[in-house]
C-alpha cells in the first residue's frame, strides 16, 4: 500500500508533463454541455489531424470550465507561451486550429481568452471576461483545467490532502473544524454541517451510512453535474472525509439517471480510489475502512427530498417518509444516515486541506464560502460560476451572464427549483445568501439561477412550475397530489380566460392548505403561485379581469391572425404543421379551428402575421 | 402508462408471451450478482433495461423473488420512476426538454408543432407506432434551450420552424409536398 507521500511525488511526476509541457497540450473540455455540441467529435477530429499531420502534440481530455456558452472549448498551450482558449470549435474547425499548433499561425478569430491574467495580443485574458471576473473558484479549480478521469492530476493540485490530516485527527476534531468554517448544505435547507455530521457521530447503531445527494432534479440547475464530471475526486475525497469524521462504513453516491456522463466518471473515481487506497479497507494505512457505492436513480424529483432519496435506496418506491425519526436516528434501512447535497461534501476537502479559517475567509458574517450558481433561460451567457456568498445576485445575472438578449427587460430571477418562488427584477441587487430570499418568499436554493425577460408571462411559468410539482408528487399527501392538481386546473382556466375573481381566493387557501404537506414537495409547491400573487399581482389581474395575456404567451388568450399581405406568407403557408394557414381567392387567412399556436408562422412571416388578443375588442 | 391489456393480466390468467422462458432465464443472469437489502434494485431495472429497452412484465414476479419483496412492491417502483419504461420504445424516439430555460425561450410551440407534425401526443407514438414523443427532463444543457433529443444527439437552439422542418424529415415528408398538398 503506498502512503499519501508516494502518491503524491508520483502525480506530481504526472502533472508536470500538464503543467509545463514539452511539447504543445491540446486540452478538449469533454461534459455534458460540451458533448451536447459536439466535443467528442471535436476530440476525434483532433487526434486525427494531428496524427495525419505528424504534429508534435499531445491531446487531453478535461472537463468543463463553466463557460457552456462557448463550447466545445479547447485549450492550446505550446511551451513557452501562455495557453489560450478556443471557442466554439465544431470539427469544421480543427483543420484551421491546428494550423496554430503547427506553425503559430494566428487563429485569434477563433480565440476566446488567454488563461491567465495577461492579455495577448488581441485576445483578452480569462481574468478579464466579464463571465471570469469576480468568480472565486476554490470548488471549480479544477474543472476545465485537469483530467477528470485521472486521479493524479487530482492528487498533484492538492487532493486527497484533506483526507490525509483528517485520517491522522480524531474524529471529534474533524467535526469541529467542519463545525468551526460554518458550512451550511448546500441543497436549500443551509442547515449546518458540520452539527448534522456530528448528529451522525454520536448515533449509536451501527453501521452507519454516507449517503450523498447528487439527484439535482431541480429543471434549470446544473452545477452538481458540473462538478461530478469535471471533479469528482473532490466529492469522493469529501465523502471519505465525512465518512471518517463520523465513523460511518458505508456510503452511497446517489446521481440522477438523466446525467449519464457524471455516473460514468464518478464510478470511475471511486474506482481509482480504491486502487489507490483512498477508500475500501484500511485507507492509507490507517486501519479505517469505508465502502463506496455509486447508485443511479431512476427519474423521480422528490427522489431529491433527503427522505426520498433514503426511500429509492431501500429497493422500492422513492416516496418520502415522514420525520422525524431524522435520518441520524433512522436513515436507510432505518439506521443511522447523514444527507448531504454534492456541494457541502465537496467543501470538507477544501476545509480540512486549507484549515476552516482559510475557508471562511470569503463570504459574508453569517454565510461563509463560495457557492456554485448555473444561469439559464433568458440571459446572454449560460454556464456555471462559483462566487462567494453574499454577492450581488445582480453582478451574477447581469456581469456574468451578460443580462438579458439586446433589446429586452429582466423581468424576474427563478432561483431555487420549482419549489421557490421568483425574485422581481427591481430585487436584483439582492445578495446571494439565503437570508434576502427567505424575505422575499423564496429560497436560494441549490443553485439555479433562470432568467425571465419580458417576452415570458408570470402565468405561464407558474403553470410550468405547478404541472411540474404535480406530475412529480409521490401521492402520499392529499394536500400535496391534489393540491396542486386543482391549483393547475385553476392557473389553466385563468390562461384559457375562463378565470373568475373567486379563483384568487381559491389559490391562496391551497396554498395554505398545501403546508400541511408531509414533506416540501408539497409545501414548497405552491411558492411560485404566492411570489406570483405577492409581485405580479397586475399582470395576473390582467389575465383574469381583462381576458389578456401581455406577454401574449397563453395560448387560450392570442389567436393568430393574418394582419398584412406579405411576400412570406407562401412560407407560412408551407410550413404550418397544421395547414391552419389557409388561402383563399388570392387572400390568405388562419383557419382557427386547425390553428395549434405553434408560432412557425410568425418565425416565417413576422409583420404579415399577428398576434391578437382574442377578448381584445 | 400501463397499456389496457397489462391491467386485463393482472386478473385474467394469461398463457405467457412467446419468448417469455428467454425473458425468465435472460432475467435471471442480468440479476445474478445483485443482493436484496444492497441497494440492487435499481441496478437490476437499468440492467434489464439496457438489455430490452424497458422492464418486460415477466420480470417482475422473478425481482420480487430475488429481492424478497412481493411483485407489487417491485411493480410500485418500476412505475414510480419515469425513466424506467414498461413498454418497447418505438424505433425513433424524440425527446422534448421539458425545462424552464426551454419553456421561456419557446419550447411549448415546439411541443405543439411536433404533436402535429409526428401525428403523436406528448409520451405517445405514431399512428404506425414507428416514431415515439417522449417528454424529457432538464439535464442542464440550457445553452442551446429550446432543445430536443434523437438518439443522443442535441439540436437546438430550435425555432419552431426548424423544429418542423427537422420532423419533417425524420418522419420522410417532403417539404414541398406539404405545401403542394395543401394548396391543392
Amino acid at each position: 500500500m503506498a502512503t499519501y507521500k508516494e502518491l503524491r511525488s508520483a502525480a506530481d511526476e504526472a502533472w508536470r508533463a500538464v503543467a509545463n509541457p514539452k511539447r504543445a497540450l491540446i486540452k478538449v473540455g469533454v461534459a455534458t454541455c460540451s458533448r451536447s455540441v459536439g466535443a467528442e467529435e471535436t476530440l476525434d477530429a483532433l487526434r486525427r489531424e494531428v496524427a495525419a499531420r505528424g504534429l508534435d502534440a499531445d491531446v487531453m481530455v478535461t472537463g468543463c470550465l463553466g463557460l457552456c456558452y462557448a463550447e466545445p472549448i479547447v485549450e492550446v498551450q505550446r511551451p513557452g507561451a501562455p495557453a489560450v482558449l478556443y471557442q466554439q470549435i465544431k470539427p469544421g474547425r480543427v483543420p484551421e486550429l491546428l494550423d496554430v499548433v503547427g506553425h503559430g499561425g494566428d487563429a485569434s478569430g477563433l480565440a476566446l481568452a488567454v488563461v491567465g491574467e495577461q492579455a495577448a495580443g488581441a485576445i483578452p485574458s480569462l481574468e478579464s471576461l466579464p463571465f471570469w471576473r469576480g468568480q472565486v473558484r476554490r470548488l471549480m479549480a479544477n474543472c476545465g483545467v485537469t483530467d477528470p478521469g485521472n486521479i493524479e492530476h487530482y492528487i498533484a493540485n492538492g487532493g486527497y490532502e484533506g483526507l490525509t490530516k483528517a485520517l491522522k485527527m480524531a474524529p471529534a476534531e474533524v467535526i469541529e473544524e467542519v463545525k468551526s468554517s460554518r458550512l451550511w448544505g448546500r441543497g436549500g435547507a443551509a442547515f449546518s454541517t458540520g452539527l448534522k455530521w456530528e448528529f451522525l457521530y454520536n448515533a449509536k447503531s451501527r453501521p452507519k451510512y454516507i449517503v450523498v445527494n447528487a439527484d439535482e432534479g431541480d429543471p434549470g440547475a446544473f452545477v452538481n453535474r458540473n462538478l461530478l464530471e469535471s471533479d469528482p475526486h473532490l466529492l469522493i475525497e469529501g465523502v471519505v472525509i465525512a465518512g471518517i469524521a463520523t465513523e460511518a462504513d458505508q456510503a452511497y453516491v446517489y446521481i440522477r439517471d438523466e446525467y449519464p456522463l457524471p455516473v460514468a466518471r464518478v464510478e470511475k473515481a471511486v474506482l481509482q480510489a480504491y486502487e489507490n487506497g483512498l477508500a475500501g479497507r484500511d485507507i492509507l494505512g490507517s486501519g479505517k475502512n469505508f465502502e463506496l457505492k455509486v447508485v443511479r436513480g431512476a427519474g423521480s424529483y422528490v427522489c431529491g427530498d433527503e427522505t426520498g432519496l433514503l426511500s429509492s435506496l431501500e429497493d422500492r418506491r422513492g416516496m418520502p417518509k415522514i420525520k422525524p425519526p431524522y435520518p441520524a436516528q433512522a436513515g436507510v434501512f432505518a439506521l443511522p444516515s447523514n444527507i448531504n447535497n454534492v456541494e457541502s461534501y465537496a467543501n470538507a476537502p477544501l476545509i480540512l486541506r486549507h484549515g476552516a479559517e482559510w475557508w471562511a475567509s470569503v463570504g459574508t458574517e453569517r454565510n461563509k464560502g463560495t457557492k456554485m450558481f448555473s444561469l439559464s433561460g433568458q440571459v446572454r451567457r449560460v454556464g456555471v460560476v462559483e462566487v462567494p456568498l453574499g454577492t450581488p445576485t445582480s453582478e451574477v445575472v447581469m456581469k456574468m451572464g451578460g443580462g438579458v438578449p439586446e433589446g429586452r427587460t429582466l423581468k424576474a430571477i427563478q432561483s431555487g427549483g420549482p419549489l421557490s418562488g421568483v425574485i422581481p427584477a427591481i430585487d436584483v441587487g439582492i445578495p446571494l445568501e439565503p437570508e434576502p430570499y427567505r424575505d422575499r418568499g423564496s429560497i436560494m436554493g441549490a443553485g439555479g439561477l433562470v432568467i425571465m425577460d419580458d417576452t415570458n408571462c408570470i402565468v405561464d411559468l407558474c403553470i410550468y412550475f405547478e404541472w411540474f410539482a404535480e406530475d412529480e408528487s409521490c401521492g402520499r399527501c392529499t394536500t400535496c397530489f391534489a393540491g396542486t392538481r386543482r391549483m393547475l386546473e385553476i392557473l389553466r382556466r385563468i390562461s384559457s380566460g375562463r378565470g373568475r375573481k373567486a379563483d384568487l381566493e381559491l389559490i391562496n387557501l391551497l396554498g395554505r392548505i398545501a403546508q400541511n404537506a408531509n414533506c416540501f414537495h408539497g409545501q414548497g409547491a405552491p411558492t411560485v403561485v404566492m411570489s406570483m400573487f405577492r409581485f405580479f399581482e397586475d399582470e395576473l389581474l390582467e389575465h383574469l379581469e381583462r381576458k389578456r395575456c401581455p406577454a401574449k404567451k397563453c395560448a387560450g388568450l392570442i389567436r393568430y391572425e393574418v394582419v398584412h399581405e406579405s411576400d412570406l406568407l407562401p412560407l407560412a403557408e408551407a410550413i404550418c404543421p397544421t395547414g391552419a394557414v389557409v388561402r383563399h381567392n388570392g387572400a390568405y387567412r388562419i383557419d382557427q379551428e386547425k390553428c395549434v399556436k405553434c408560432d412557425a408562422c410568425r418565425e416565417q412571416a413576422p409583420y404579415a402575421i399577428g398576434l391578437v388578443d382574442i377578448f381584445s375588442s | 402508462m400501463f397499456s389496457q391489456a397489462s391491467h386485463n393480466s393482472r386478473v385474467q390468467p394469461v398463457s405467457p408471451a412467446p419468448g417469455a422462458t428467454e425473458i425468465v432465464t435472460r432475467v435471471n443472469e442480468l440479476i445474478a450478482g445483485l443482493r436484496p437489502d444492497n441497494v440492487d434494485m435499481l441496478a437490476a431495472f437499468h440492467r434489464i433495461q439496457h438489455e430490452y429497452g424497458y422492464v418486460p412484465r415477466e420480470a417482475v414476479p422473478l425481482l420480487a423473488g430475488h429481492f424478497n419483496t412481493s411483485p407489487a412492491i417491485v411493480f410500485g417502483a418500476i412505475d414510480f420512476y419515469s425513466e424506467i419504461r414498461t413498454n418497447a420504445p418505438a424505433e425513433e424516439v424524440v425527446e422534448w426538454c421539458s425545462g424552464p430555460a426551454c419553456l421561456l425561450k419557446g419550447s411549448m410551440g415546439i411541443r405543439r408543432a411536433l404533436e402535429a407534425v409526428l401525428d403523436a401526443p406528448m409520451n405517445g407514438t405514431t399512428p404506425d407506432g414507428k416514431f415515439e414523443l417522449r417528454l424529457a427532463q432538464c439535464d442542464g444543457t440550457c445553452h442551446l434551450a429550446p432543445l430536443v433529443r434523437n438518439k443522443g444527439n442535441y439540436l437546438g437552439p430550435l425555432s419552431t420552424s426548424k423544429a418542423i422542418e427537422w420532423a419533417r424529415r425524420l418522419r420522410g415528408i417532403e417539404p414541398a409536398a406539404v405545401a403542394a398538398e395543401e394548396t391543392a
